[in-house]
């Protein structure tokens, strides 16, 4: 009791400072991701034509603007240019130009123009007439062209209409624009150092289609001439066309005949069509063909061509004639057996091709077949490599070179000369379930103190005394051990050192895409396996259920998937049944400070349960995709014991019940003047959230889980339904967000936090009519509680909460609460979401002592409360906490875009040594102590024998 | 073996100190006696020795022992203003002066309890044995009275078990004979 009052005082004085600075990076970890990167349009570039050191640049799957340093994979900034409601059409575009200080993005109808060496929006623009198809940055100079910014060449395709226009590039205004209604698909735009080509594809009478490409003044817009290529014979889609030229000396147009026997290569504007034979000396079916040439007017107009087959791969380079626009093949690059990319980069006009491969990376000139340089390549990934890009540096007559490896799953890593320098772990923007892995060895030590405990003094004092002589046996190792835990506890601080106090915990974390994690929480959050457990772009996770060694993951189709949780290795799989999932019942208890599981069952999408659950005694409550609360008992999972509707027009949108390990550390809460305010505990509450779209109505609900009954409820009129609502129930309280109009004058326009306590009784002192009771059914005799209410306005929305969970719950608790609008976390601490603050009044000295204060409408977070701190944490969709074997500390964990890990410790570390306790200090004062008494105690000695003798 | 000698003239100052000051002259009783002399010590003496013959009667004797137990038992009674005064002072607050202060107040009543018939010893006399009786426990009373202001301020610190809190730890939370598990979306 005490203690917690400490706490509790602890907690209102200095209200969790969110982390101290020396903390960052080290008790917290961050994977700021982009997603998979488009291959199209990642590129090095150079942000400031003063400084020589380029960035990477690119815009991922999830149109996220990014800029990456090559040096080790840091995020400099990004932006997410796609718009909530607009469906994203196909990948977003990203150009860059070195020299330009701006990269040029597009994702749908918007083009948004960005400072490259910060992210931040130098112009943005939107076109009604269609989604952007293609973009391009004008490199040319003339005269309009300011310094600086470069003119973006924009099209777009909507309803049978291509646009081609020309922004400018400091204000994003159109400078002309070029429409084209006849009819065809507008594919692409490109330049030459004097024309500017809109490719369109022109349906032919039966089929197929003809490429089309007009020639556009730079500076008018005006149509010079167009030239129709008859492709129509190879041509069936736009996927037939492998390669545009942009921006190149000579631009390019590269196709193939269907049967992948020749390539036909155009430069663009002009109607000569070269056949290249295609040198298939492999014997396998090329599967893919991609062209790589330089994006400069300067460089040489030299280009490469990648064929990849099964199982290898080669490549060729071709010259063009620039006054003939013949194509010339210069030299082949063997074939070889594995993964190959190739990226090309020019330095001024010359034009150097990396190819990396299984074995090695090998940098070559367009000019020649010479190998310029060749490094042994050090790892050989599982995940195939897709597309790179690179960045040649040459010093006299060696080269150096890094390459951008996109793989397949969407990891990005940068290889400097044959060696992985960083991997970003792009994929992991997919996650959509996570759960902690579950350790052997620390099961086994809780369950034998549970054995202890549940016995006799004596039985429990001879278990302990054998439990400590077979814990002997371990005794050399611990002995071997021990210099090196007492050196390394005196060189690092406490607080990096707690792994086994269950800090550093491992966390699986399952993606859209069937790939399969863990991370190591406790090492900045390093990938420790993965694995792609599913070919599907869709994997419909419903849970991950750890057990200790595996995890089971559950798959809306029935079936799931066992891994081995510290290897990654598939144990086995089960196969899909004919149902349906939704959700995944757990049945947990919370024995003692753990929660063990005792099955688990498959809820169908109409709420009921696949199976019987006979073994189970108790009671389910499943949510049903119509917008019921459905009630169930073991014996009968064809109809419900009870179902709760809300009222007309309403629809069940959130359910949520206590976290099944919720330990109350106190029953009541003590007021001022040392009486019992007594909290209403009831372990099987639930929280329903239903709205009602038309009238713009929100009900929260609180049920009993076992008798459906309604304990409490309250309605709110105009609530927008297509805010955020996030609600969460923990202990005695709940708490929910929602964007609520102003209906009336005395109501708040805003986003609100409504907190709500439940107690037994209003009355101190009074236990309510059960009183003193051991135990209570739901059915028979199911007091309501008193509640009381807090409304805050908030400045922003809500979208997830969680509540911070710890060992035995004495530890005040945190509102975990997610921020979309500011990319953050939140944890605000319970004493300051207290509905029993004064209104209107200061407090009394009683409630003072309470560490109650008083209530101010509007909850302003304190920057202290930021568990991300100053970091940009975006895209959590949901936060999990877990208790550690520390009751101060919480682990944290983020998921759903980017990653994000950190160790809460809502009343501070009291049970941690702190950064600023030196053990050294303490050491070397005890020897110093010892030294001074071994020295003075003889000095000490002779002179009271001396005073003895020569008293007189 | 002196015992034997017939008892020796007393010395000169002792026959100057026991026969009375020749009356001063007048220029000499005009001179002020010296810092620290009192001329009338030699009086108070003569006084006592004047009583000292008298032989007091033994009701006399009791009457005066009974009067000091009096003042004896009384006397924790006049701590109690002091040290209610001192109490209320040292505020509510868990410190080094006031658990030191609530610790001294305890100890004073405790030994004084202790000692109770040895504070009476003193006075105790057969004929005042059956008079004491009433006078111990009156201060006893007081005693008790003193320690009714420290349990005062022990209360008034919080430090009695006392309200409902205290016990609240030994109350535990009501288990439900019904379990309910959840499956949401």
């Amino acid at each position: 009791m005490r203690l917690q009052a400490a706490l509790f005082i602890a907690a209102c004085l200095s209200p969790a400072a969110a982390i101290y600075s020396d903390e960052v990076n080290h008790i917290e970890f961050h994977h700021a991701l982009l997603g998979a990167p488009s291959p199209d349009s990642t590129f090095f570039l150079k942000p400031s034509s003063s400084s020589n050191a380029s960035l990477l640049y690119t815009i991922s799957e999830k149109s996220i603007v990014g800029a990456v340093n090559p040096r080790d994979g840091s995020l400099i900034w990004r932006q997410d240019i796609s718009r909530p409601g607009s469906a994203p059409s196909g990948a977003g575009i990203l150009r860059g130009l070195d020299g330009n200080n701006a990269v040029v993005g597009a994702a749908g109808d918007s083009i948004s123009s960005w400072s490259a060496q910060d992210g931040k929006l130098i112009w943005e623009n939107r076109f009604a007439d269609g989604a952007v198809a293609d973009l391009e940055l004008l490199e040319l100079e003339d005269a309009s062209a300011t310094s600086g910014s470069r003119d973006t060449i924009v099209l777009t395709s909507g309803e049978g209409a291509g646009v081609v226009r020309r922004l400018d590039g400091d204000s994003g205004k159109t400078k002309w624009e070029h429409k084209d209604n006849s009819g065809d698909v507008p594919f692409q735009v490109s330049s030459s150092p004097s024309e500017i080509f809109y490719i369109s594809l022109q349906s032919a009478m039966l089929k197929g289609y003809k490429i089309k490409v007009t020639s556009l003044d730079p500076i008018t817009g005006r149509q010079n001439r167009q030239v129709t290529l008859n492709t129509e014979s190879d041509i069936a889609s736009q996927d037939s066309i492998f390669f545009v030229g942009a921006n190149t000396a000579s631009p390019l147009i590269v196709w193939a005949d269907k049967s992948f026997k020749s390539l036909k290569v155009n430069v663009i504007g002009t109607k000569q069509i070269n056949t290249i034979p295609i040198d298939n000396a492999s014997g396998q079916e090329v599967q893919q063909i991609t062209v790589h040439a330089p994006h400069r007017l300067n460089s040489l107009a030299h280009f490469l061509i990648h064929y990849k087959t099964e199982t290898g791969a080669w490549a060729e380079v071709f010259h063009t004639d620039m006054k003939s626009s013949v194509v010339t093949k210069a030299y082949q690059l063997p074939y070889l057996q594995g993964q190959s990319v190739v990226a090309t980069n020019n330095i001024n006009a010359n034009v150097y091709f990396t190819r990396v491969t299984d074995s090695e990376a090998v940098v070559v000139s367009s000019a020649s077949h010479g190998i310029l340089g060749r490094w042994n390549a050090d790892v050989s990934s599982t995940d195939r490599a897709v597309h790179a890009v690179a960045d040649v540096v040459t010093k006299g007559k060696s080269v150096a070179v890094r390459s951008a490896v996109i793989r397949k799953s969407g990891d990005w890593s940068l290889i400097r000369n044959g060696q992985t320098e960083w991997t970003r772990p792009e994929a992991l923007i997919h996650t959509v379930a996570a759960a902690w892995v579950e350790e052997e060895d620390q099961e086994d030590l809780v369950h034998e103190l549970e054995v202890e405990g549940h016995e006799s003094l004596i039985g429990a004092y001879i278990h302990r005394v054998k439990r400590h002589l077979r814990d002997l046996q371990h005794l050399p190792d611990w002995l071997k051990e021990l210099p090196k835990r007492i050196i390394t506890s005196i060189l690092t601080d406490e607080v990096s050192n707690l792994d086994s106090f269950g800090v550093a915990k491992s966390i699986i974390v399952a993606t859209k895409k069937g790939r399969v994690y863990a991370l190591d929480t406790g090492r900045q959050g390093t990938i420790k396996w993965s694995v792609q457990a599913e070919k599907t772009s869709h994997w419909d996770i419903k849970a991950i259920l750890t057990i200790p060694g595996s995890a089971d993951i559950y798959i809306g189709d029935g079936s799931s998937v066992r891994v081995n949780s510290s290897t990654g290795e598939i144990i086995s799989r089960s196969a899909p049944t004919n149902v349906k999932l939704q959700s995944i019942a757990t049945f947990e208890h919370q024995v003692g400070s753990s929660v063990v599981r005792v099955g688990s069952l498959g809820i169908q999408e109409d709420g009921s349960p696949v199976s019987l659950f006979d073994d189970i005694t108790g009671f389910l409550v499943t949510t049903s995709n119509d917008g019921r609360v459905l009630g169930w008992v073991e014996k009968d999972n064809k109809s419900p014991v009870w179902e709760f509707v809300p009222p007309a027009g309403q629809k069940v949108i959130k359910a949520v019940s206590r976290p099944s390990h919720d330990p109350v550390a106190s029953i009541g809460k003590v007021l001022g003047d040392r009486s019992v305010l007594y909290k209403y505990l009831n372990q099987n509450l639930v929280l329903v959230t239903a709205v009602n779209e038309q009238v713009h109505t929100a009900g929260f609900y609180l049920l009993d889980g076992v008798s459906g009954k309604v304990l409490y409820s309250v309605s709110r009129s105009g609530v927008d339904p297509t805010q955020p609502i996030a609600s969460a129930i923990s202990e005695n309280w709940f708490a929910y967000s929602f964007f609520g109009d102003a209906v009336d004058e005395s109501s708040a326009k805003g986003y609100q936090l409504v907190v709500s306590e439940l107690y037994e009784s209003p009355i101190a002192n009074d236990r309510g009519p059960l009183d003193a009771a051991g135990n209570y059914s739901s059915l028979h005799d199911l007091p309501l509680p008193h509640v009381v209410s807090q409304s805050f306005v908030i400045a922003e929305p809500i979208s997830h909460m969680a509540v911070t969970q710890t060992r035995q719950g004495i530890t005040t608790r945190q509102l975990l609460c997610v921020l979309p609008s500011s990319n953050a976390i939140v944890g605000i601490p319970r004493p300051v979401l207290d509905p029993r603050r004064p209104v209107d009044r200061d407090p009394t000295s009683a409630e003072a002592e309470e560490g109650l204060f008083r209530y101010a409408p509007y909850l302003d977070f304190d920057g202290k409360w930021y568990l991300t701190h100053s970091r940009d944490v975006a895209g959590i969709q949901t936060v999990l906490s877990r208790p550690t074997q520390l009751e101060s500390t919480s682990l944290i964990f983020a998921f759903g875009g980017d990653i994000y890990g950190t160790r809460a410790t809502p009343s501070q570390a009291f049970d941690i040594l702190g950064k600023s306790f030196s053990k050294l200090q303490l050491v070397l004062t005890v020897v110093a102590l010892a030294a001074g008494v071994a020295f003075l105690a003889p000095m000490t000695r002779k002179k009271q024998v001396n005073m003895l003798w020569k008293a007189t | 073996m002196s015992s034997a000698l017939p008892p020796p003239p007393p010395p000169q100052w002792v026959t100057a100190m026991n026969s009375p000051l020749p009356r001063p002259t007048k220029a000499a009783s005009s001179i002020p006696d010296p810092p620290g002399f009192s001329s009338g010590r030699g009086g108070k003496q003569r006084q006592q020795e004047k009583q000292q013959p008298v032989a007091k009667k033994p009701e006399e004797t009791d009457a005066l022992k009974m009067k000091k137990a009096w003042e004896i038992a009384i006397a924790p009674s006049k701590q109690l203003p002091m040290n209610g005064i001192m109490m209320y002072m040292s505020g509510n607050s868990l410190q080094i002066f006031s658990i030191m202060m609530v610790f001294m107040l305890f100890k004073g009543p405790i030994q004084g309890l202790i000692n109770t018939n040895a504070a009476f010893a003193k006075y105790e006399t057969p004929s005042t044995r059956g008079r004491l009786v009433a006078v111990k426990l009156v201060y006893v009373l007081m005693q008790f009275l003193l320690l009714a202001l420290g349990i005062w301020k022990v209360n008034a610190m919080g430090l009695l078990p006392t309200t409902r809190s205290d016990w609240l730890a030994w109350e535990s939370e009501r288990l439900p004979l019904e379990k309910a598990y959840f499956a949401f979306k």
